[in-house]
């Protein structure tokens, strides 16, 4: 759950809170628009409704005089028959009311007029809207209808506003969980690419949806930068490569040049010249050999030699090589195996592992082990000093070909051997970690 | 030990360097710069070793040594790349290449490897040998005993290796490149003095206190074991 709870941070989190207020606003205004409508069309029909009532009176009055209207609205026949009708005559005789107790105080008008009216003694006004009109006799007619029934509305506008609101905070929330979900899902793919991609892992590539949003541009730029990242190291690789390539047919006859020489001359001072220019010519052959084989190893043209492989014989086979120089040397070099078989490429894991017991002898302290042990899916492979270590901010550049340190550069040292090592774990499908509080522990974790 | 050597080289400059060093070690020298002109003379006449360059003109290195095994032509290859990856190395050795040096080499290095083929084609047998003798020392294959003028000489697993292939190639120049192939089965440079500190271990135990010295240097080449 962890994750989720990740998903919901901050951006995420303000996100579907605005999500949620947005929608709950326009539910409430579509509602609110609702309820206008509907007054509206409620309010004409009663207006319709007072002209109707109005029409059959005044027909009524028409036909048999006052006594007819006057019959007609006390009985309430007709229109005049809903519940909801009202109606007022008053003039000269007693007034003849319907559905009221005091005829209401009403100008005579074409078109219905608000109005308040009263029902029984002591009752409280009701809302309504009337029409006046003046009879050819003299007398007023008022003929109204009481809008009771828009309150009802109300009280059904609120339930349905509540519940409205309900549904709304409830869909509300879950659209912006999926959505946030979906976002930061696609989010994270991204990154997780480009995170990839800052690993070393250039062939990364997001996946492309081809919908055409947002997403699909943000992955196909992320896509093209990856493209052109991938050639550029390549290209790198391969030039880098390619020369070493070509200046190793120049020091072949450089060593030939010297070696013709060295048979030649007797001379201490020109033999002593000699045998420093050769001790330089095999070290830049062999920095140019460790320059081509991570060329090689990175661009992954190298064939599959993986077999099953105890870690342990390894060390137990490099320590019993290195140990006679390392004692000679006033270093003390142990193993301290635990067996663990991974698939592994022995010369080049060998040479690695070389590689990181020469640093060790080079920068390292006194005592240095090496050290393999299973840990998960992995097995490690070790190589633990008691130097000056590597400080932290540099353990990412100094795996980079030709980079050392400045504490170096006063011994030889091509600045090709962690390079060359990270190439040989990539290529087992693991990672070189350098890690270690006190000197140096650089560790190969290959995939068990 | 005179011995006729093949060398089918392009750079002109590693052919020179080359076949100059082996007249001076007394080998007569057949050049070929092609792997056409190469092929012929190897299936032609009679060569104690070939050195085969691998990238040539005319003729792939590797194509010419098929050719040459395909038509039953014996005759010992060391093949010369400035290709050195297992990967190079392991396709000459399956090609049918006895041995393979990756380039540039020290001239020692190629004319231990060189006398260490016609040897091996000379006396075959001493590889089935249960006792191994050089002087006064003596190493027994299956006791895995060691003695030197009757004593007896205690030697780890590895320095009883170490001697073991001196003493089969004994009287011959061996590299520090050869003893780390032979002896600990790795193909790269491990870059430092490695090897000399393990011989000089190994030469103490068995040297020490004797009269006559049976390791010797070789300067700019290795070691040899033997008496003088």
């Amino acid at each position: 759950m962890a994750s989720i709870r990740t998903r919901l941070s901050s951006t995420m989190t303000r996100l579907v809170v605005a999500i949620f207020v947005l929608q709950l606003l326009s539910s409430a205004l579509a509602i609110f628009f609702l309820r206008g409508q509907m007054l509206d069309v409620v309010h004409a029909d009663r207006v319709r409704q007072v002209v109707d009532v109005r029409e059959d009176l005044l027909a009524a009055y028409y036909d048999g005089g006052r006594a007819e209207l006057a019959d007609f609205i006390a009985n309430r026949r007709g229109s005049a028959s809903d519940p909801t009708v009202f109606t007022a005559l008053t003039g000269d005789g007693p007034p003849v009311l319907s559905n009221l107790t005091r005829a209401p105080d009403l100008p005579p008008s074409t078109q219905p007029l608000p109005v308040v009216v009263h029902r029984g003694p002591g009752a409280a006004g009701i809302e309504g809207v009337a029409v006046a009109s003046v009879l050819p006799d003299g007398e007023l007619l008022v003929v109204g209808v009481m809008s009771a029934t828009e309150r009802r509305f109300d009280l059904a506008f609120a339930t349905a506003i509540g519940l409205t609101i309900a549904v709304a905070v409830a869909l509300a929330l879950a659209s912006a969980l999926v959505l946030g979900v979906v976002i930061s899902r696609r989010t994270h793919e991204i990154a997780d690419t480009a995170a990839q991609l800052a690993k070393g892992n250039f062939g990364a590539r997001v996946a492309v949806e081809e919908t055409g949003d947002g997403f699909d541009h943000l992955r196909m730029q992320m896509n093209l930068m990856a493209e052109r990242i991938d050639r550029l190291v390549s290209e790198l690789g391969s030039i880098s490569g390619a020369l070493a390539h070509d200046l190793r047919s120049p020091v072949a006859r450089l060593t030939a040049a010297i070696d013709t020489a060295l048979v030649r001359v007797d001379e201490p001072a020109a033999l002593e010249a000699l045998h420093a220019a050769r001790a330089d010519a095999d070290a830049l052959r062999q920095m140019l050999d460790t320059a081509l084989e991570i060329t090689r190893l990175e661009g992954g043209a190298t064939e599959d030699r993986r077999v099953p492989l105890d870690l342990a014989e390894v060390a137990q086979d490099l320590v019993e090589l290195y140990e006679p120089l390392a004692e000679q040397s006033g270093f003390e070099l142990v193993a301290d195996t635990a067996p663990v078989t991974v698939r592994a490429d022995r010369e080049l894991l060998s040479r690695a592992l070389a590689n990181l017991i020469d640093n060790a002898m080079k920068y390292g302290g006194r005592h240095i082990t090496v050290r393999t042990r299973a840990d998960g899916h992995h097995g490690e492979i070790a190589v633990c000093d008691d130097g000056a270590g590597i400080a932290t901010e540099d353990r990412a550049r100094v795996v980079e070909r030709f980079v050392r340190l400045d504490n170096a550069r006063t011994l030889p040292g091509g600045g090709l051997g962690l390079a060359m090592v990270a190439a040989v774990a990539h290529l087992h499908g693991g990672e070189l970690v350098l890690s270690g509080d006190d000197g140096l522990i650089a560790s190969l974790r290959l995939p068990r | 030990m005179a011995g006729r050597i093949l060398l089918v080289e392009d750079d002109p400059q590693i052919a020179d360097y080359v076949a100059r060093g082996l007249d001076e070690e007394g080998f007569t020298v057949d050049r070929a710069d092609n792997g056409r002109d190469g092929l012929f003379l190897a299936t032609d006449s009679q060569f104690d070793v070939v050195v085969l360059d691998r990238m040539l003109p005319g003729m792939d290195g590797l194509a010419l040594l098929k050719a040459m095994r395909a038509a039953e032509v014996q005759t010992p290859v060391i093949m010369l790349s400035a290709l050195g990856s297992t990967d190079d190395r392991v396709a000459g050795l399956t090609a049918g290449a006895d041995d393979y040096l990756g380039k540039p080499f020290s001239f020692a290095e190629l004319l231990a490897r060189v006398q260490a083929l016609m040897r091996r084609r000379g006396a075959p047998a001493k590889a089935q040998e249960t006792t191994l003798r050089c002087a006064d020392l003596e190493l027994d294959r299956l006791t895995r005993m060691v003695r030197r003028n009757g004593r007896k000489i205690a030697l780890q697993p590895r320095e009883f290796r170490l001697l073991e292939y001196m003493m089969l190639h004994q009287g011959e120049v061996v590299t520090r490149t050869m003893l780390l192939e032979a002896v600990w089965d790795y193909h790269f440079d491990p870059g430092t003095n490695v090897i000399d500190v393990h011989i000089s271990r190994l030469r103490r135990k068995i040297d020490d206190g004797e009269e006559q010295p049976l390791f010797h240097t070789v300067r700019g080449a290795g070691y040899r074991l033997g008496l003088d």
